[in-house]
């Protein structure tokens, strides 16, 4: 995981130089001579070599900090560890939301494949797929906010403030979850020892719950450590919709100013996110799914 | 029997837990509010609440609520007094002396003296620092030795009582009260700055009339009213500034009453201006700033005064002010905002599509790629199509080039666009803001003159009109001047915006400022 992680500050810190502009000039503002740019540009240490940049940054990060924002002058590491709670809040309502649904819609549409159940649910699930955040998060403000006026259109708080962005966010993983679910199942379905288990008399649900249901498992949990994955690190449309104080806008706004340990500090800690997802997604494997059992003993 | 009562029972209890639920829910929406607050919108995240690193406005016009300077601006552009009672020049113009009242507290108790005006003043030059506010106050003597680090204090700042400061300035300088007016200029106390270092930009202490209480970034700030203020208590218990950056949002919470008043989006504007509860709610106010279109002076083509010609003829300003920008503005006739200017507007060439298509191919521009720089703004975007459309019918061939904020500014700081479209905002009410940054060939680049326009007798007239004590011989100065920008044409002057906000009924006292600076929040209430 080091040197994954060595990786990856490398591969961040050259691409956030490889940005077109300048921080420098949005930190100045709209009116500065060419002495205060270099000052400020000595300030944040731009006006050295990109390798001692780099040497100092590591060194930075090898004191356990991130730096701090150019324009808000506020510690990067403070403002992720205020924001973090928020995504991971919105990030579980979310799959708390896509997941049963998800699964279950999947799993109904695959037993009724081809008739008038499987459609809708399908069509549900391209429904919500070809949707763009940004246009059912405010069709869905605009219901139950300006018109039934039972919860808040933005702001980060309590359950209430949560519904509607959980809401918009899940709906992606929702249609992406219905179609893995029913795809899989459907090829289980099909397959040899289904018919043994019913050969051997056993109910239609036992065949569902036990054998349908644990076999078509695996691509699901992918699906689900990929997705909540992404979402901690942050859903910038439906955080900046309803005005949703996660990293995925403090990320965009950092990007926007071209602030670099704010974009720098944003990435390492998504991709650390990431890897941990991936790696709790290979434990959850081992369990749901023997075959990937490095040492097995059965065999 | 007893399984059904079970089941209707169950059922019971869950109608019953989603009724509260529903219920709570709502109650929490109706109630998104603190009581005696005024309740505003910002777009952004301040970046800091410090005056010296401030850049945006939305840090500035919430600074205005905390800080006082010496000087504000009063409902007429005219500078009056805030922590300077009154103030006297000397004959030749270069010395201000300010008498300090005596009742301004910072709101951490302390009396504010004339050492903490010497204190602030000297934190924006100290070149240890990271203002980049210099230039407002690099005109007083000695400040560009402080700067370089030659001597330990500014000379032409001097404490001559508690409350009694002398400002020295190296040569007259008509706008300098003007500039002291700005967020940089503000007082703050040596020991709150000292105690936060790098984080007083998050915990502002000043002497005016709130004071930050809460600030949860990304979400809202609170300013609560400080009693001990000199000017009076404020009407209202307090501000809230609630974070939305997106409009729709914003239009949402203000039907829901979340929010007392909130600037007209242009995709709103018409359905807010026809709505009929809004009819009298509805206010406007002629902004101080100029929308144009630049062109880059220091290269082909349009170093060649006929091809910028050529093009201002071939753009119906008129029609597309009118139509697409549904008349939220006025025609600009030069760089200086109508309200600014004392003399009589200059003309400068009507849309004339014959003329502009004989100077472009007298020019030898037909058929030339231009390359037209814009932001990733919506609304920018669509009138650098209208714009595109224009040149195109008159034989150019513009290419728009559209990036984001960083590298939109980098772009035409360094001179690679041949056109670019932007706006000039007012720091402070003076022509002189709308001449000597935007085309004084000292200050070529990101100093303001990104058209990198050069006449010498428009430099000398800017010069002598910042010189002149005199109010009509600066005038005659900044109308020359103004004239000879129109004549050479480095702008296609398009409009003066104008501000545009609804408010609730309930609101009182309300009113818009065309400088972000000159609100202090104390008049509204409900």
């Amino acid at each position: 995981m080091i040197p994954l992680l060595f990786g990856i500050t490398f591969i961040t810190f050259s691409l956030t130089k490889a940005l077109p502009g300048d921080p420098v000039y949005s930190i100045v503002g709209e009116r500065s001579s060419p002495e205060i740019i270099e000052k400020i540009r000595r300030e944040i240490g731009a006006d050295k070599s990109m390798f001692r940049q780099y040497a100092g940054y590591i060194s930075l990060l090898l004191q356990g900090e991130l730096g701090r924002s150019y324009y808000t002058n506020r510690k990067v590491a403070d403002d992720v560890g205020l924001k973090f709670p928020n995504t991971l809040l919105l990030a579980f309502a979310a799959m708390v939301i896509a997941v049963p649904i998800g699964v279950l819609l999947g799993f109904i549409a695959a037993l009724h494949k081809g008739r008038a159940a499987d459609r809708i649910i399908t069509m549900l699930s391209v429904f919500s797929i070809s949707m763009p955040v940004f246009w059912s998060g405010l069709l869905l403000m605009l219901l139950f906010s300006l018109r039934l006026k039972v919860l808040p259109p933005s702001g980060t708080g309590g359950l209430q403030y949560l519904v509607l962005p959980a809401i918009t966010l899940s709906l992606p993983a929702l249609a992406t979850l219905i179609r893995i679910t029913r795809i899989t199942v459907l090829d289980v379905i099909d397959m040899q020892f289904i018919r043994t288990a019913r050969a051997k008399g056993l109910t239609e649900r036992a065949i569902n719950a036990i054998h349908i249901m644990k076999n078509a498992l695996i691509p699901v949990i992918t699906v689900i450590g990929l997705e909540f994955g992404s979402y901690l690190n942050g859903a910038v449309l439906t955080e900046t919709i309803f005005g949703w104080d996660g990293i995925g806008r403090y990320a965009m706004e950092g990007i926007i100013k071209r602030d670099y340990p704010v974009i720098m500090g944003c990435l390492l800690v998504g991709t650390i996110i990431f890897v941990i997802m991936n790696l709790i997604v290979d434990i959850i494997y081992h369990y749901a799914d023997p075959r990937v059992r490095v040492h097995g003993t059965d065999r | 029997m007893s399984g059904l009562a079970n089941r209707a029972e169950t059922r019971r209890i869950v109608l019953t837990i989603s009724f509260i639920l529903v219920l709570s829910l709502a109650a929490c929406t109706s109630n998104d509010r603190i009581a005696g607050y005024i309740h505003y919108r910002i777009n952004y995240n301040p970046t800091t609440l410090d005056p010296a690193l401030i850049v945006d406005v939305t840090g500035g016009l919430i600074a205005a609520k905390i800080f006082n300077g010496l000087v504000r601006l009063n409902e007429k552009l005219e500078v009056m007094p805030d922590l300077a009672e009154s103030w006297s020049l000397s004959p030749d113009a270069t010395t201000y002396t300010f008498y300090l009242r005596k009742d301004a507290r910072f709101s951490n108790g302390r009396s504010l003296s004339a050492a903490d005006v010497k204190y602030s003043f000297e934190r924006i030059l100290d070149p240890g620092g990271k203002s980049p506010h210099t230039w407002i106050l690099d005109k007083i003597s000695g400040a560009r030795e402080f700067m370089n680090g030659k001597s330990d204090e500014v000379s032409g700042i001097r404490v001559s009582g508690p409350y009694t400061i002398q400002l020295v300035l190296e040569r007259p300088f008509s706008p300098f009260l003007n500039l002291l007016t700005m967020t940089a200029a503000y007082v703050v106390p040596k020991e709150d700055v000292r105690k936060w270092g790098d984080d007083f930009g998050t915990h502002p202490v000043g002497s005016g009339p709130f004071c930050l209480t809460q600030w949860k970034h990304n979400n809202h700030l609170l300013l609560a009213r400080n009693a001990d203020y000199f000017g009076g208590i404020a009407k209202n218990m307090g501000i809230r500034y609630r974070i939305i950056p997106e409009d729709l949002t914003a239009i949402t919470e203000f039907e829901l009453g979340n929010l007392d008043v909130i600037s007209v989006p242009a995709s709103e504007y018409r359905r807010i201006k026809n709505t009929v509860a809004y009819e009298n709610l509805v206010a406007s106010i002629e902004g101080i700033n100029t929308y144009y279109l630049g062109f880059n002076c220091s290269r082909p083509p349009f170093d060649n005064i006929r091809a910028r010609r050529a093009v201002s003829s071939a753009i119906d300003r008129k029609r597309i002010l009118e139509t697409f920008y549904e008349g939220r503005g006025r025609l600009a006739h030069g760089p200086i905002p109508d309200i600014l200017r004392r003399w009589e507007a200059p003309a400068p060439p009507d849309y004339d599509p014959v003329t502009a298509k004989k100077l472009i191919d007298a020019a030898g521009l037909k058929g030339k790629k231009i390359q037209f720089y814009i932001t990733a703004d919506p609304e920018v975007v669509d009138i650098a199509e209208i714009v595109q459309f224009y040149l195109q019918s008159a034989g150019l061939s513009v290419t728009i080039k559209q990036l984001e904020w960083s590298s939109y500014k980098a772009a035409i700081n360094n001179g690679e666009a041949d056109m670019f479209w932007i706006s000039w905002w007012a720091d402070y009410p003076d022509p002189e803001n709308f001449l000597f940054p935007l085309f004084h060939s000292s200050n070529h680049g990101p100093s303001g003159n990104r058209t990198r326009y050069t006449n010498k007798s428009v430099d000398d007239l800017i010069e002598a009109g910042q010189k002149s004590a005199d109010m009509k011989k600066r005038d005659h100065y900044y109308l020359l001047a103004e004239r000879a920008i129109v004549e050479d044409m480095p702008w296609v002057f398009f409009w003066h915006k104008t501000d545009i906000t609804v408010r609730q009924a309930a609101l009182r006292n309300y009113r818009l400022y065309p400088i972000y600076s000159m609100d202090k929040g104390l008049e509204v209430s409900f």
